[in-house]
């Protein structure tokens, strides 16, 4: 065995491989780029135009397209039947079909990032605040509608109100097609109405109050844990309680800094504050106190599920209309039990509606079809037979409507807004339950002291410092997290510790360009 | 002879080299009009992250230790486990233990993390209740960070003895009769029989999972740690790899340079511990290297 | 001499029972929980945690599970088509390569096989390979996404190669050829023949891998009729995991959350036919398959 010629061959063969391989990977490269750019959109409907339809408003209608629909969450069971029915009515109107598409909750955000990213072929895409409606509009992935909109859906557009248009605008472009039914998703406080009669405890309408409600409880329900809490549940409820923020951001106040309502260019800094400092000894007395259960970062259950089995007696931060569906939940299993609810914008002196950024259907820059896309969901929301398929099922099969008006759900293969279609809500064609009128109620009172949401509008561009906020996230979750719900023995040095890890990070970097993109969006909304 | 194999090579080429364009996202600055090959190039700048908090060093020495443990521990139990196994005559018993062992392999780690809160959790977890039947005091595990070394190996290994052990056994298997008659014959125990003729006819398989192990050294074990310590900040210390930093710090973007950048980084250091570690092993005996 | 060896295998046997025993017990117990835990009443699981013996029995986790039917059934039956399906053809394909990798007569044979490895190494990462399926192949919600990238994974094909080499002389291979069998013959008479215990083994992974699946569903696929088994369970699971960690920020209320014990009862169902697969295969874990072939 030549060992020395051996290993030449060897190499001079390995070489030739290479060059090979690299060569056949090289032609297909340029063949992927070439093809790589997204395809920008408005691809347009039938080009042909000869001797075509023309819909309603005009729009040439001359060739069958399949319309891709894309929703979060679980599909209903019954979905099939539903598709059905609406394609036979749009085959009618727009010569087209749609295609209801659901991404469940399985790494739903992973999917959404993907199908816009992609650039494969979407028509209609659900948008919100939570998830990430302003970023990505920033960042071009949602096609403009100004123009569009009088033209194809002229309905739509007079049929939402202009400030609701303005409000949604990114980079003084509409990107998005907002719901417009006014609800509120303020927080409030959720208790057990019966436990807190039979023990005679105080209605938690303020933070002593809740205190002394959760000292109660604890003392006579020695096997429960007051407070219904999972993770951070409780934080932003807390604070918003506590400090009339002009927006609470997931986990409070956004990198720390504390925007008051009233005075929103006053930006202060928060974290690492005389004030955090007193809130962080507050929780961890209510930790110490077996208020907060010990597992509450890693505990499996919700908050609701506390709530409902009767683990807890007391959850902070919850809207009016969970509240609602968690009683009924609860009342299912057990019907003597009750729960109360106290919504802070009471205490503050004024609620805010949800921002129209808040449930919105927005058209990808990768759609074929945009302009019958959009027509489309003009039918959905403005027409009362594609409006109540959608939210409520087939009349008769699944659903009701009772003498008084209200829904009665008859099948649970589609429930009511089984599609979870939120977003093309018509306030007008819009049925209730009829234990919704408890919330309604509370609706009403908010209602007198509405006030306009100034923080939701607000499209943070992270890009300067995604790093630093990357970094930043960490460090949250491992120093100040633990120190949020009091399992740090010594608070102050936690907080120091956070502190210095914080601008390790680059907090600093953060709330500056924050501060000042803030200051500008102030301007530029003419708020005070 | 090649034509058999083309197939696989055209799969791995479509499936596997194509994409690899992507990892030119790592360098770009993504957003949507300009598309993925438009988007300006930024260099380095979605690295950044990485060190930006100080803890790739702890994270580099977190994932190393952690896989080390996993390999070495791993491997050695899955080993002894085929070879206790190989020699159980009883066939029904040997039937019921090995399908019994395969088990935890098909439990994913998502239930794993719910047995492991009914375990361990402070208010009703099943030792805590032991405990304090025993008029002892409750242990607040989720708030112990050395512990969890331990639980995670241990649940990694509960997990994972099975798989192992089956492909050991199966490499057992096949190992003639004749040799171990032989042995037997000219005078060799049992202990002798094993450590001479098992161990060694294994040793090849072990050193292709072995090399396997350290190719993904980098990627840990994402699903094993991320359900098992959440979000319980007080853990990371001890038990953050990272995958998970780069899942957590991604999860709050949507930009792809950036999660594709740790992806780079992940890989580059697997592949140089695998060049190196191949070509020591193929100097001791080119049959058992890998390539 | 032959004394000292009988005392010496006994001790052996007695240590290998021990073990084996105390390894089963401690891979058992979880597996009990969750059993246990899919036959509780759901509030007893959320105030008491669950332990061995259920304590409040209660079959509402089941009842959920098969409210219903259709949709189970049809999710078995995608997945037992992808999986019967995905593991013969891809057990084709891996024995084939694995047994050209072990030849010593290929010349390639480490160059490719280095070529295969590298893809574990080194990726482009989740979106180019998405764009690269649902865009230029076209593959979203079709059953050929099941199958098609799950097909050969270079770890079952590194261990095809090295079983087959263990298993098959190359004397044996040599005399086939002057036989005059071309290389597709000795494949497919002798080699498949021979590495029984390597083929069930791999086909096991293969199969798991298929039937354990739920990331291909969870990307590609939107047509609830083609979901696979696992993706169910998935769902559910993050269905409850989703209100915990979006709940606030969302506002969005789900009514019904899935239970604890649904969670487990889904698991049951879900994973309770592929545990029977093993005790099938292992069958073929058979010695003395390779001897007689070369004396003969």
């Amino acid at each position: 065995m030549d060992n020395h010629k051996g290993r030449k061959d060897t190499l001079r063969r390995n070489i030739k491989l290479v060059a090979a391989f690299l060569a056949v990977m090289l032609i297909l490269l340029t063949g992927c780029m070439g093809g790589g750019k997204s395809e920008p959109g408005g691809g347009g409907s039938g080009g042909g135009g000869s001797g075509g339809r023309t819909s309603a408003s005009g729009l040439d209608i001359s060739q069958r397209v399949e319309l891709q629909f894309y929703m979060l969450g679980d599909a209903p069971v019954d979905l099939p039947l539903i598709e059905a029915e609406i394609n036979k009515m749009l085959v009618e109107d727009l010569n087209a079909t749609v295609k209801f598409n659901f991404t469940t909750w399985t790494d739903w955000e992973q999917k959404y990032r993907l199908l816009l990213t992609s650039g494969q072929p979407v028509d209609l895409i659900f948008t919100a605040e939570w998830t990430q409606y302003q970023a990505y509009a920033k960042n071009g992935a949602f096609l403009a509608l100004d123009d569009l909109l009088p033209k194809v859906a002229p309905k739509l557009y007079a049929f939402v109100p202009q400030e609701m248009w303005d409000a949604v605008r990114i980079d003084g472009k509409i990107q998005t097609v907002p719901a417009t039914w006014k609800e509120y998703v303020t927080f409030g406080n959720v208790w057990r109405e019966d436990l807190r009669e039979k023990y005679n405890l105080p209605i938690p309408d303020s933070l002593e109050n809740v205190e002394k409600f959760l000292a109660g409880i604890k003392q006579n329900e020695p096997d429960m844990i007051p407070l219904a809490a999972n993770g951070l549940f409780h934080t932003p409820g807390y604070y918003d309680f506590k400090y009339e923020p002009a927006g609470v951001a997931s986990y409070g106040f956004p990198y720390g800094l504390y925007i008051p309502y009233d005075d929103p260019s006053n930006v202060q800094q928060f974290w690492g504050s005389e004030r955090h400092l007193e809130d962080l000894l507050v929780m961890k007395r209510w930790m110490d106190n077996g208020y907060i259960s010990r597992n509450v970062l890693t505990t499996q259950d919700t908050a609701h599920t506390m709530l409902v089995t009767g683990k807890s007696a007391l959850m902070m931060g919850d809207n009016p209309n969970r509240w609602n569906s968690t009683n009924q939940d609860m009342k299912s299993t057990h019907p003597d039990w009750e729960l109360g609810y106290y919504p802070y914008p009471l205490k503050k002196g004024y609620a805010t509606p949800v921002h129209p950024i808040h449930n919105g259907f927005a058209i990808p820059i990768s759609s074929q079809n945009p302009e019958r896309a959009l027509a489309f969901y003009e039918l959905m929301v403005t027409d009362k037979r594609y409006n109540w398929l959608t939210q409520y099922g087939i009349e008769g099969t699944h659903f009701q409507v009772t003498e008084d008006g209200y829904y009665e759900g008859l099948s649970d293969s589609f429930k009511r807004e089984g599609m979870n279609g939120w977003a093309w809500r018509n306030p007008e064609y819009m049925l209730f339950d009829e234990s919704f009128e408890a919330v309604n109620e509370i609706f009403h009172e908010l209602d007198k002291i509405a006030k306009p949401d100034i923080f939701t509008g607000f499209a943070e561009d992270w890009t300067p410092y995604q790093a630093e906020r990357a970094a930043l996230e960490q460090v949250r979750q491992q120093y100040l997290h633990p120190l949020e719900v009091g399992l740090v023995d010594d608070v102050e040095a936690g907080l120091r510790t956070f502190m210095e890890k914080a601008k390790e990070a680059g907090l600093e970097t953060i709330q500056k360009s924050y501060t000042e993109q803030w200051l500008n969006y102030l301007k530029e909304a003419g708020i005070q | 002879m090649f034509l058999m194999l083309l197939p696989t090579l055209l799969f791995f080429l479509i499936n596997s080299y194509v994409p690899m364009v992507g990892i030119y996202f790592a360098f770009t600055r993504y957003n949507f009009a300009d598309g993925l090959f438009g988007s300006p190039f930024v260099g380095f700048e979605n690295f950044r992250f990485l060190w930006q908090s100080g803890k790739l060093m702890q994270l580099t020495l977190n994932t190393i230790g952690y896989n080390l443990a996993f390999i070495v521990l791993g491997h050695t139990l899955a080993i002894v486990c085929a070879i206790l196994l190989s020699e159980i005559g009883a066939r029904f018993f040997k039937k019921l233990a090995q399908s019994i062992m395969f088990l935890p392999y098909f439990v994913s780690f998502v239930l794993i993390n719910v047995i492991a809160y009914n375990l361990l959790n402070y208010d009703t977890g099943f030792i805590n209740s032991l405990l304090v039947r025993w008029g002892m005091e409750k242990l607040d595990f989720y708030s112990i960070p050395w512990i969890w070394v331990f639980l995670i190996i241990f649940f990694y290994l509960w997990k994972y003895l099975g798989y192992y052990a089956v492909i050991y056994l199966a490499v057992i298997t096949g190992i003639s009769d004749e040799y171990f008659e032989a042995a037997k014959i000219d005078g060799a125990n049992i202990f002798q029989r094993i450590w001479y003729i098992t161990v060694p006819m294994l040793r090849p398989t072990f050193i292709i999972l072995l090399l396997f192990s350290l190719g993904s050294i980098m990627k840990g074990q994402f699903e094993l740690f991320y359900q098992l310590v959440g979000n319980n900040g007080l853990l990371f210390n001890a038990t953050d790899i990272l995958d998970t930093y780069v899942y957590r710090s991604i999860k709050v973007t949507f930009d792809i340079g950036m999660a594709t950048a740790a992806g780079l980084y992940q890989s580059l250091f697997g592949f140089v511990l695998i060049m190196t570690v191949n070509y020591i092993i193929r100097k001791v005996n080119e049959d058992y290297a890998l390539f | 001499m032959k004394v000292k060896d009988a005392e010496y295998s006994l001790l052996f046997k007695t240590i290998a029972y021990v073990m084996v025993t105390i390894f089963t017990l401690v891979c058992l117990f979880p597996v009990l929980l969750i059993i246990s835990g899919s036959l509780t009443d759901n509030e007893t699981i959320v105030r008491n945690g669950f332990g061995l013996i259920p304590e409040k029995f209660s079959l509402d986790g089941y009842m959920y599970v098969f409210k219903y039917p259709t949709a189970i059934l049809r999710a078995y039956g995608v997945t037992i088509f992808t999986t019967v399906v995905g593991t013969a053809l891809g057990m084709f394909f891996i024995t084939m390569a694995g047994f050209v990798l072990q030849r010593k007569d290929f010349k390639y044979r480490n160059q490719f096989a280095f070529y295969i490895y590298f893809t574990t190494l080194f990726g482009g990462g989740l979106v180019p390979w998405y764009i690269m399926l649902t865009k230029y192949m076209k593959l979203m919600d079709t059953y050929t996404v099941l199958i098609y990238p799950g097909l050969m994974t270079p770890f079952l094909i590194i261990l095809m190669r090295s079983f087959i080499k263990s298993a098959i002389p190359d004397e044996l291979v040599e005399s086939a050829k002057i036989d005059g069998a071309n290389d597709f013959r000795i494949y497919w008479s002798i080699v498949l023949r021979l590495s029984m215990p390597g083929i069930a083994t791999v086909g096991l992974f293969l199969a798991l891998q298929y039937w354990n699946d739920w990331f291909l569903s969870s990307l590609f696929i939107n047509d609830t009729r083609k979901y696979q088994l696992q993706f169910y369970l998935y769902n559910i699971i993050n269905t409850v995991q989703f209100i915990r960690d979006m709940a606030i920020s969302s506002g969005v209320s789900i009514g019904n959350p899935p239970t604890e014990a649904m969670r487990m009862a889904m698991s049951v169902v879900v994973t309770g036919p592929i545990v029977f697969l093993y005790p099938f295969v292992q069958r073929y874990f058979v010695k003395g398959l390779t001897i007689g072939a070369v004396k003969g």
